[in-house]
């Protein structure tokens, strides 16, 4: 009979909090991502708009004092900073997060499923819900920093050096900054992620992002004309997005949706829910620690 | 040509089609092709079930005509309604909690019908549907789906998958250098590998056209399917549209050749080509002509008017320019692609298999 | 069906042939004349085997200097691939394809009609032993299968120049035997045969000639013996099986040669190094004629294994060698 000597002994040592295991995923992300250089470059391009933004803010707010220090600039009349500023600030920075997305978000997935990599990730104290937790932040961490944070900033930066009585007025516009921002990052970063899970080919499901956005819009476009109809908008998620921002912001004036232009804002929010509700049963489906072969 | 390399692209063709036409990874083409089949065929199931629903209410209601139909105003009463177009042929009343009363009225006489809301017994909105579609409009309609959906979304992503499947696919999947390491030119491998994707996407692209024009056709009561047909050269349209519809492939099929061999993501290639072609009705003549969707545009055989409130984005694809005589549109097309098939064959030949850099 | 052209010349030629991938070196500086029979290609992994294998048969461009293979260069790809047939080590193949279909669409390519196409698939089907499985899935093939298949693949068209990229792996003992029988029967008919491989003991055996490979350089490469009588580092060892060892050791050391000797553990036989190798037997000619009871006299560290441990894991290229 055989006599081992029983050397094994497990790992005693601290673990991750089980809160904040997800946030391990993200932290190997970014030190591989920022390794890019064009992602890099593009990243920091993100932050233009919104140092431009706060100078023009700064100086909006403080034309009294540039009139005094220019000459013939005493009719210099400050523009009214409203829910507009804000409605233009979000599309132009969601815009460049879908981009972002459209890069760093297929490539989240698919090497781990082409590779089969999901057993090694589920073999260890980490599930299912906290490894789609851990590959969303990757994407919604870097967007809420060219998104909705630096929006907030704004407004921050609008309340202290903006006329008194500003806040009063425009204090909804916080809440409509972070609401429409963060469900667009949900919608974007579900979407590459669910595309990554399925196609699990990293530079087709980049094209396919493209393609659900441009399709979508195009095809709800053609139910429409098709069946004299505005039924057809349920799928067009860019326009629904767009609809909920118009609302949020309160410039319903930018888009003409009173005669059969669209859906409902009600019915919106309820497509974009829908989406990202499909979006998590992709995720569901495809995300599992083992492979069914056929 | 040399006898070997035809028999050697048909070996090509051989292998590729298979591939092209049913790849499970390419199901999605199909689909793309046939949403504008769905749509019709929706439209043309709405359409009949309307007829048959106004029949219906036709005979539930006789002695109504267009002329009564069409003199019920807003304001009037109930009872004044009744008087003119006797019992509806369809109602349903609906009291709100605020006691306010809504009443919905169905009157038709089989190719026109009303649908009348009053509120508190006076006519509060009036609605006409028509059971005959209109021939103008749909005609118009058709072409803008064409255009705008089938041309620039889904023939452009049908053919951008396929084409680039046929490099950078076999690429992913680490199997190119089956055909690098065979006795064949890489020049005549990517003429045979272009030819399999055409014929794959032409096949799939131009019945989904010749479905949705017959769809289209027969949607339309017998005499607007004639006038149609016989006044409108309906058949002259599908040729047209069966034309663009292989042209297209032809051309975005070429260019999407060119870019799996020169470019890795298709991600860039996608977006850049869109971009391009989104743009080209505002750029300068010069440019204009290296683009697809110029001479595509030039042959189509329905202009589509620039419509009011149009959102800036799509009104930047109806910019409408001065378009190519058809076979200046033709030829230059034929041309373009010849010449983008042209540098992927110089370019295949520098071509490396080192797959561990693709992935 | 087009007769294939004379090839004038029966070596292939790398000159100055170097890889580089951006600024990582695949090989470099090789100069390489290889004469037909079977080549073996070792070296440990990222030594630039592969690399070198591609750069042969065209999957890769050197970044600088010319390669010819008995004449042709791969950028005739008509005539080159007629007379090269190229084993990879990727294990991928087109989706669906039965190891029939594999390789008859290969040999389709040629541009030759279907019955020529199917007898020559068959024949290579059963040159590797699989016409029972030729019908199934490559996808369900076990490792030696799908290892097999490959091998069918290029040998279909009957090359002159056979390449293979770790040939053996995954094969059982009786099929590699008959793998590499099949190598013998090849290089038997004057062709090439270049294998890489990592089973130093199957390259001893198999190989007429080896180039050791490190770190994108070659170490060493001709006939095994003729590259271990050059390594002046490590003297070769010899084992001599006699009566008499502590006699026979006694009288070793005449040789001015002679640097070692050891008697073997079991009294039976002693184990000597030397610098002389034939000097070396010579003299054991002489000793035995004069009453030592020599049984054998067999060289030790003259083997594939012995030439990896010197000039590759002692750091490669310390030895030095030239043939």
């Amino acid at each position: 009979m055989a006599v081992y000597k029983r050397t094994y002994k497990g790992y005693e040592g601290a673990q991750t909090p089980e809160w904040s295991r997800f946030l391990i995923l993200p932290r190997y992300a970014w030190e591989s991502l920022f390794k890019q250089r064009f992602l890099l470059i593009f990243y920091v391009i993100c932050f233009f708009y919104p140092i431009g933004a706060g100078i023009f803010l700064y100086i909006n707010a403080n034309l009294g004092m540039l009139a005094s220090l220019i000459e013939g600039a005493g009719n210099l009349k400050g523009l009214e900073i409203d829910g507009k500023f804000f409605y233009i600030f979000s599309s132009v920075q969601g815009s460049l997060a879908f981009i972002l997305t459209a890069f760093i978000g297929p490539g989240l997935i698919s090497p781990d499923l082409s590779n089969s990599a999901l057993p090694l990730y589920f073999c260890r104290p980490f599930s299912r819900t906290e490894y789609v937790a851990g590959k969303l932040g990757v994407v919604a961490f870097l967007l809420s920093f060219i998104t909705w944070i630096p929006g907030l900033l704004l407004f921050l930066l609008q309340w202290s050096v903006g006329p008194e009585g500003w806040f009063a007025k425009y204090s909804w516009i916080a809440p409509a900054i972070f609401l429409s921002n963060v469900m667009w990052i949900l919608l974007i970063s579900l979407l590459a992620l669910a595309l990554s899970a399925w196609v699990r080919w990293k530079v087709v499901a980049g094209a396919l992002l493209l393609l659900v956005f441009f399709l979508s819009t195009g095809l709800a476009a053609a139910i429409n004309a098709v069946m004299r109809t505005d039924k057809g908008s349920w799928l067009d998620i860019t326009s629904n997005s767009g609809r909920i921002s118009l609302e949020l912001f309160r410039v319903r004036e930018f888009m003409d949706y009173s005669e059969g232009q669209g859906i409902s804002i009600e019915e919106a929010w309820v497509a974009q829910f829908c989406a990202l509700g499909f979006c998590l049963w992709l995720l569901w489906k495809k995300i599992r620690a083992y492979e069914v072969i056929k | 040509m040399n006898p070997v390399w035809l028999k050697q692209i048909s070996a090509v063709l051989r292998l590729e089609i298979k591939k092209s036409f049913f790849a499970r990874r390419g199901l999605w083409i199909y689909f793309l092709a046939l949403i504008p089949v769905l749509i019709w065929g929706g439209h043309w199931m709405v359409m009949r079930y309307k007829a048959e629903r106004m029949h219906t209410h036709a005979q539930a209601s006789p002695g109504v005509t267009r002329e009564k139909l069409l003199s019920i105003k807003q304001g009037m009463t109930t009872a004044e309604v009744e008087a003119i177009l006797g019992h509806p042929a369809s109602s349903r009343t609906v009291t709100r909690r605020n006691g306010t009363e809504f009443k919905y009225w169905t009157y038709s006489d089989g190719t026109t019908t009303r649908n009348i809301t009053f509120r508190d017994g006076a006519v509060q909105r009036l609605n006409t549907e028509h059971a005959a579609c209109d021939l103008q409009e749909d005609t118009v309609i058709f072409a803008g789906i064409f255009q705008f959906f089938y041309l620039r979304l889904a023939i452009f992503f049908g053919c951008m998958f396929v084409f680039m499947n046929l490099f950078r696919g076999e690429i992913l999947d680490r199997s190119l250098h089956y055909y690098f390491l065979a006795p064949i030119r890489r020049d005549v491998l990517v003429v045979g590998k272009y030819l399999a994707g055409l014929v794959a996407t032409t096949v799939i692209f131009c019945l989904s056209t010749i479905a949705q024009w017959t769809i289209f056709v027969l949607h339309f009561d017998p005499i607007n399917r004639d006038a149609y047909l016989q006044q409108n050269n309906g058949f002259s349209h599908l040729l047209s549209y069966v034309g663009v519809t292989a042209l297209a492939c032809l051309g975005y099929g070429s260019v999407f050749l060119a870019a799996g061999i020169l470019i890795r993501n298709p991600l860039i290639t996608a977006a850049t080509v869109l971009i391009w072609e989104s743009i080209n009705g505002i750029l300068p003549a010069a440019l204009r002509q290296i683009s697809v969707i110029y001479y595509l545009k030039s042959l189509c055989p329905v202009e589509i008017p620039m419509q009011q409130g149009v959102p800036p984005p799509v009104a930047l694809l109806a910019v409408n320019v001065d378009n190519a005589p058809p076979i200046v549109a033709v030829l230059g097309l034929l041309a373009l692609s010849a010449a983008v098939v042209f540098i992927s064959t110089r370019r295949i030949k520098r071509m490396e298999i080192n797959y561990s850099t693709d992935n | 069906m087009a007769a294939p052209p004379p090839i004038e010349k029966s070596l292939i030629q790398l000159n100055d042939v170097s890889k580089f991938y951006g600024e990582v070196l695949g090989v470099n500086k090789i100069n390489l004349a290889i004469p037909p029979g079977i080549t073996s290609l070792v070296g440990p992994n990222g030594s630039g085997k592969t690399t070198l294998m591609n750069l042969i048969t065209g999957l890769l461009q050197p970044t600088r200097g010319s390669i010819e293979v008995c004449g042709m260069t791969p950028e005739d790809p008509e005539t080159f691939f007629r007379n090269v047939g190229y084993c990879t080590q990727f294990d991928s193949y087109p989706k669906g394809f039965t190891g029939y279909d594999f390789v008859y669409s290969f040999l389709r390519l040629f541009g030759w009609d279907h019955a020529e196409c199917e007898q020559r698939a068959w024949r290579a089907i059963d040159r590797v032993n699989l016409r029972e499985a030729a019908s199934r899935k490559i996808a369900g093939y076990s490792k030696g299968m799908r290892q097999r298949i490959r091998l069918a693949q290029a040998i279909s068209h009957d090359p002159r120049v056979l390449i293979l990229d770790e040939p053996l792996n995954g094969l059982d003992p009786l099929v590699r035997a008959e793998t590499i029988a099949l190598f013998r029967e090849f290089s038997g008919e004057g062709r090439h045969v270049i294998i890489s491989s990592h089973v130093l003991h199957e390259v001893d055996i198999i190989s007429d000639q080896v180039i050791l490979m490190s770190s994108g350089y070659i170490v060493a490469e001709g006939q095994i013996k003729g590259v271990r009588s050059e390594i002046e580092e490590h003297p070769m060892q010899v084992l001599i099986r006699c009566d008499r060892p502590q006699a026979l050791a006694s009288r070793i050391f005449e040789s001015n040669n002679v640097v070692e000797a050891k008697v073997h553990g079991d009294g039976g036989g002693l184990l000597i190094k030397t610098r002389n190798a034939d000097e070396f037997y010579l003299m054991m000619n002489r000793i035995a004629m004069n009453g030592i009871m020599v049984e054998t006299v067999a060289p030790v560290d003259d083997d594939v294994q012995s030439l990896y441990e010197y000039l590759i894991d002692d750091g490669g290229g310390g030895g030095g060698s030239k043939s």
